[in-house]
């Protein structure tokens, strides 16, 4: 097995443009929530989400927007490039070697949202001839693969809230199995879109107010929308051309509940963050900060404690978690990717991120998480759980790089 | 205020036999939802319908977790809407 390295990092978020100005935001506890309109809907009951800004948007799609791309494969597209950058990675380093894994819970929302509104609404039958590669949920995937010549497997998992995170560990077994040398994994979301933001209003686990995870008084979560893309490379080949090494991925978890859709199993979150910690070789000592996955839901909230307790037992109450949800929402998609690098920053840093707009701890669950300021403090390891819809968890573990 | 509390009341006792499907006969305060079979998807139902009629956004959170009975339910969906009520006054 090939160990896995973390090379390169990019990020698009409601925080901003860039995997450093999420970690800034995070560390600082500063939040990119956002009042967000609709016109198409009459009576819209939640009035937040974690959207990027306007010029952030300008930015990322052009001044023309492409033809051909929906927001959701250009945020992949700029935090890939990002990322590739960082890595330094040029030309030769792509082809069959190389391969793509980028998630996405929805694929193009935007295309979808427009064609039913306007066949709905005029009946019209002169909707977006390139609908179809639009909205289908791979076209961030491939795009990534065409900007940059990798030839090597491409993947699209959809697994709503573990998109990112399972995209990533599929990246990290191909390149650990010898199947590639680097992958460029994470995840996209853009939808942020009125007929799904409606529907999400309808699941009725959104907050009308704030976001505040593990809180007594939480009342749900916050959608977000965004990117976040690694470079994972083998060790070896990362030596070989001289990269810079940012940290190590060392354990990758993921199992399902095959129970029930919507409510969680905490039984099986344990076993997932126990077999990220197995293939870590890890015990739950070793790990110095979980980034939650911390939706602010009741539901997750009460499932993931008691994960987590049944995980590091007493030792849960020395462990510092927290949800850094708050400050760049819940980007479906593209979450586990985003909590990943905002896991990573934490370890670069030496700083645990906080949860922001916590108040007080909650009795029922009893977690006292890192609160609303940074923490300082020496960390060798850090784990990421992503807890989905349909039973799928996910969880990734990362160290610091130490050469043997 | 009691009288439109009754009315409320009256009117909430309704919606949740129309939306959980039960005989409104069927439905007294103590009950717990359970026993009448409403379940959690019914309870969107209820919430969805409690939005459209009143305006009152009520998520899934903390609050729902602690309702047991028909009672509990009524008085969490009055809170809620006499609270946005006051709110839009």
């Amino acid at each position: 097995m090939s160990r896995v390295v973390v090379t390169g990092l990019g990020a698009v978020s409601a925080c901003g443009l860039g995997a450093d100005v999420l970690i800034d935001a995070t560390q600082a506890g500063r939040s990119g929530v956002k009042p967000i309109h609709f016109d198409d809907l009459d009576a819209q009951r939640v009035k937040t989400a974690a959207c990027l800004s306007e010029a952030d948007l300008g930015e990322v799609l052009g001044e023309k927007p492409h033809r051909m791309r929906e927001p959701v494969a250009e945020y992949a597209l700029a935090a890939a490039r990002e990322a590739v950058a960082q890595a330094g990675l040029t030309e030769e380093y792509f082809g069959d070697r190389c391969g793509v894994s980028i998630g996405s819970g929805f694929g193009g929302g935007q295309t979808l949202n427009i064609n039913y509104l306007k066949l709905g609404r005029e009946g019209s039958m002169r909707l977006d001839p390139m609908s179809v590669p639009k909205i289908m949920n791979n076209a961030a995937a491939s795009w990534v693969s065409m900007e940059f010549g990798a030839t090597g497997p491409a993947l699209c998992l959809a697994t709503a809230c573990s998109s990112g995170s399972q995209s990533i560990g599929m990246g990290y077994q191909m390149i650990a199995s010898g199947q590639v040398d680097r992958c460029l994994a994470g995840g996209s979301e853009a939808c942020l879109e009125s007929g799904v933001f409606r529907v999400w209003e309808l699941l009725r686990v959104m907050t009308a107010e704030q976001n505040r995870p593990f809180s007594k008084d939480r009342n749900g979560m916050i959608l977000g929308e965004g990117a976040g893309v690694l470079v994972l490379e083998s060790l070896e080949s990362a030596k070989a051309r001289g990269a810079t090494i940012l940290c190590e991925l060392v354990g990758f978890g993921t199992n399902s509940d095959a129970g029930d859709l919507l409510r969680p199993d905490p039984k099986r979150a344990a076993a997932c963050m126990r077999m990220a910690l197995k293939s870590a070789g890890m015990t739950p000592a070793d790990i110095g900060y979980v980034n939650a996955h911390g939706t602010g839901t009741v539901a997750n909230d009460v499932n993931e404690v008691t994960a987590l307790r049944d995980v590091f037992g007493p030792a849960l109450d020395g462990l510092d978690v927290s949800a850094t949800k708050p400050i760049h929402g819940h980007a479906l998609g593209a979450a586990g990717a985003l909590e990943m690098i905002v896991a990573i920053g934490a370890l670069r840093r030496q700083s645990v991120p906080p949860t922001i707009n916590f108040t007080e701890v909650d009795p029922k669950i009893d977690l006292n998480p890192v609160a609303n300021v940074a923490k300082p403090k020496p960390l060798e390891a850090v784990m990421s759980n992503s807890l989905a819809f349909g039973g799928i968890n996910a969880t990734l573990i990362a160290k610091a790089y130490a050469p043997s | 205020m009691s009288t439109n509390r009754e009315t409320l009341t009256k009117e909430l006792i309704e919606l949740v036999a129309q939306e959980g499907m039960v005989e409104p006969s069927e439905i007294t305060p103590e009950r717990p939802l359970e026993e009448l079979d409403i379940q959690s998807a019914d309870f969107v139902m209820i919430l969805m319908a409690i939005e459209e009629k009143y305006g009152a956004y009520v998520s899934v959170d903390n609050e729902l977790t602690d309702v047991v009975t028909v009672q509990d339910l009524l008085n969490l969906a009055i809170s809620k809407i006499e609270a946005h009520q006051a709110a839009e006054a």
